[in-house]
């Protein structure tokens, strides 16, 4: 065999071994143990941040607004579902009782028309229900252009929660 | 409010009709359009070259070293798309590491391995070995010391060593043609397997970028070829200019043919996602799909090839053509990669709306970075036509 190919077929042998001894170093230490994955992958997710709370937590502190959501159409939808994620606010705003919250935990309060529109504006692709059922599984649609957009007198334009209270629609 | 919420509010009012959570925003952007895009050059030029060798289509020849050396820069490039992509790219080697046999994009890492070292470098190396001796001796300094190291210290450049090369190169080059099929196949399958995506999943897919892939590999070649001529203030060769166009007019009516099948096939099929495929068609992806890739990017170029087949115009003017056909084809092919990979994500797997795609100009994953990843493999290879210069070779004829 001519020098050369001995030579060439030594680099890609060198190239094989080191890849497979690189293969063995590299390896994350925790893979296989419990499966094609890195075992601790699991330890280090469960120590990421938590961003959302319990549904029920909110009523310790507002318990008047929780009475008020059940009694009405909104039954079914959490309080996190509106107003984002609430575990910092639901852990420490109780220090602030009458006080004004920090910004790290106010929270958002989706009063404009876009807000109310993710779930009510009218959606072909979603199924209608008609106007008096009392189904709640079903989201009733209003064409958000149309309904009552603003004052017929003064031409202001007007916010849904202006005549729907939020929590009891 | 919280980041993540403020920014789901902004993408929700971009949403049309009903989509399911997951698909809001698209997780596959720009750079993965770019992937298949890249890879596609590679096995294209490489195509374009082993028409000369294995096929011995002599008058190709001013092509063969400048098709494999752009083939092998943009290679070196084709998985930096991905990995920037990634949300940690520096695990990236991972895939390497930790195969799984049911993943399609770990056994890519392979294809792709095999591809750049069995097929290109080799048939490379083999190709320019003689060459890099003789050149070690005429240069000094680094360069040489580079000649010295590439060639693996090697001296023998009988007559004998040479043909031995020079065979050797031609099986791998036999081994590389079926391989880059594979490669782009391979591409192509990573998208027609995903049967959940009615967009995607067809078994035409591997065939369709297999085509669409030589298709836009002659062309960067091509346009290589006569930028190159022109920085050296070489003549251009006519009848090799001629040769290209008139097979990348053949593979760019079966590219067109393909596709014109796979959508007669899925007329006519009209399964239940037909309504909103044909809704996403004509409406969000109407100008990348009839104007950029169909009108500009094919259709045109095929009726001026197909032309210049029958009448030949002056030298002067062809020459003009020759410069601007590929970059139309060129931009043809980007779109398709985008219409394959931006638009199976725009609709949703409900078939019952829709949702928009919005990437940025800077961050990882926006349009400086994609430009980025186009520009380096052109840098690659500028520094590989210094170190290799094709035209400096001795004459060989690959019988
Ligand atoms: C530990 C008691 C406590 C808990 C638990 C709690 N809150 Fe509060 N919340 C407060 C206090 C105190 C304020 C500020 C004063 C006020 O407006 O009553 C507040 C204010 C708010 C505000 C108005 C913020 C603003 O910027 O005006 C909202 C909205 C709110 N809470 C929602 C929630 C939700 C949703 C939960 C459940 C995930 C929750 N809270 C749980 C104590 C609490
Ligand atoms: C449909 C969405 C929605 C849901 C569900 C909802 N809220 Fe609200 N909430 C609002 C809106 C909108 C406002 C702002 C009202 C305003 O500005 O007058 C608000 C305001 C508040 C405030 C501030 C008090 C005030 O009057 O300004 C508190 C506290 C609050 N919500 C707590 C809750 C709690 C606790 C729950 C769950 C039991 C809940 N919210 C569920 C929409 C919602
Ligand atoms: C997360 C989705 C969601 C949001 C946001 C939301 N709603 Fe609702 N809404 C519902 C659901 C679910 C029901 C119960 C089903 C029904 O009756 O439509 C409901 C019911 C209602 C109803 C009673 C409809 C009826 O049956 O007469 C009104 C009025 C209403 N919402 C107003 C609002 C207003 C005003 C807002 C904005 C502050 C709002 N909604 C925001 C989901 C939502
Ligand atoms: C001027 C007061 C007013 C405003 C502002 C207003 N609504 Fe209403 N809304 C009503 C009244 C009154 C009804 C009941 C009769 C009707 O349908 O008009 C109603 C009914 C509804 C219903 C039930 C429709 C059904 O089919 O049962 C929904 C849902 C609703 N509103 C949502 C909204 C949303 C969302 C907004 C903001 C985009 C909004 N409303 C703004 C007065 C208002």
């Amino acid at each position: 065999m001519p020098q050369h190919i001995k030579r060439l077929i030594g680099v890609f042998a060198v190239f094989i071994l080191f890849f497979l001894v690189l293969q063995q170093v590299l390896k994350p230490d925790s893979f296989g143990e419990l499966g094609h994955f890195r075992a601790k992958a699991i330890y280090e997710n469960s120590l990421r941040p938590m961003h959302y709370t319990v549904a029920d937590s909110c009523t310790k502190c507002h318990k008047d607004i929780r009475i008020d959501k059940d009694l009405g159409f909104h039954i079914k939808l959490k309080c996190e579902v509106c107003h984002g994620p609430a575990l910092a606010h639901s852990l420490y705003a109780g220090n602030f009782k009458d006080k004004e919250l920090p910004d790290s935990l106010t929270l958002y309060k989706p009063g404009e028309r876009k807000d109310c529109a993710i779930c009510h504006e009218l959606n072909a692709a979603r199924i209608k229900i008609q106007f008096d059922t009392l189904n709640t599984t079903m989201v009733h649609q209003i064409d958000v252009l149309t309904h009552h957009p603003f004052d017929p007198k003064t031409k202001v334009p007007f916010k849904c929660i202006e005549c729907h209270n939020p929590h009891q629609p | 409010m919280e980041d993540h919420i403020q920014n789901l509010y902004e993408v929700l009012s971009k949403v049309e009709g009903y989509v399911y959570p997951n698909e809001i925003e698209l997780n596959w952007s720009i750079l993965i359009v770019l992937y298949p895009y890249i890879t596609g050059l590679v096995a294209g030029a490489f195509i374009l070259a082993s028409l000369e060798r294995i096929f011995k289509i002599r008058i190709l020849k001013p092509t063969y070293g400048i098709a494999l050396l752009t083939a092998f820069s943009f290679m070196l490039v084709a998985t930096m798309p991905l990995v920037s992509h990634l949300g940690k790219p520096l695990r990236a080697y991972e895939i390497m590491i930790t195969p799984h046999s049911s993943s399609a994009m770990a056994i890519f890492g392979f294809v792709y391995l095999w591809y750049l070292m069995v097929v290109l470098f080799l048939e490379i190396w083999f190709d320019y070995r003689r060459d890099m001796v003789i050149w070690a001796n005429e240069s000094t300094g680094i360069k040489r010391f580079l000649y010295k190291a590439l060639s693996l210290w090697t001296t023998d450049i009988s007559p004998k060593a040479v043909a031995l090369d020079d065979k050797i190169g031609y099986i791998v080059t036999v081994i590389g043609v079926p391989s880059a099929f594979l490669l782009h196949g391979y591409v192509g399958f990573i998208f027609g397997s995903i049967k959940a995506n009615p967009w995607w999943s067809t078994v035409l897919m591997p065939v369709i970028f297999l085509f669409s892939a030589m298709v836009s590999g002659i062309a960067l070649v091509m346009l290589v070829y006569i930028v190159l001529s022109k920085i050296r203030k070489q003549l251009l060769d006519m009848d090799c200019l001629d040769t290209i166009a008139k097979y990348l007019f053949y593979i760019l009516l079966i590219d067109f043919a393909l596709e014109g099948l796979d959508q007669i096939h899925r007329i006519y099929v009209a399964e239940e996602s037909f309504e909103a495929l044909h809704k996403l068609v004509f409406g969000k992806l109407f100008y990348s799909l009839f104007i950029f890739q169909g009108l500009i990017g094919t259709i045109i170029p095929i009726l001026t090839l197909g032309t210049l087949q029958f009448y030949k115009p002056k030298p002067q003017i062809r020459k003009v053509i020759y410069m601007i056909l590929p970059l139309l084809v060129l931009m043809g092919i980007f779109f398709m990669r985008w219409n394959v990979v931006i638009g199976g994500q725009l609709f949703s797997k409900s078939f019952y709306g829709y949702t928009s795609f919005k990437t940025s100009m800077i961050g990882l994953e926006g349009y400086l970075m994609a430009a980025v990843w186009l520009i380096i493999p052109f840098l690659i290879l500028a520094f590989l036509l210094w170190l290799l210069p094709p035209w400096k070779k001795i004459e060989t004829n690959h019988d």
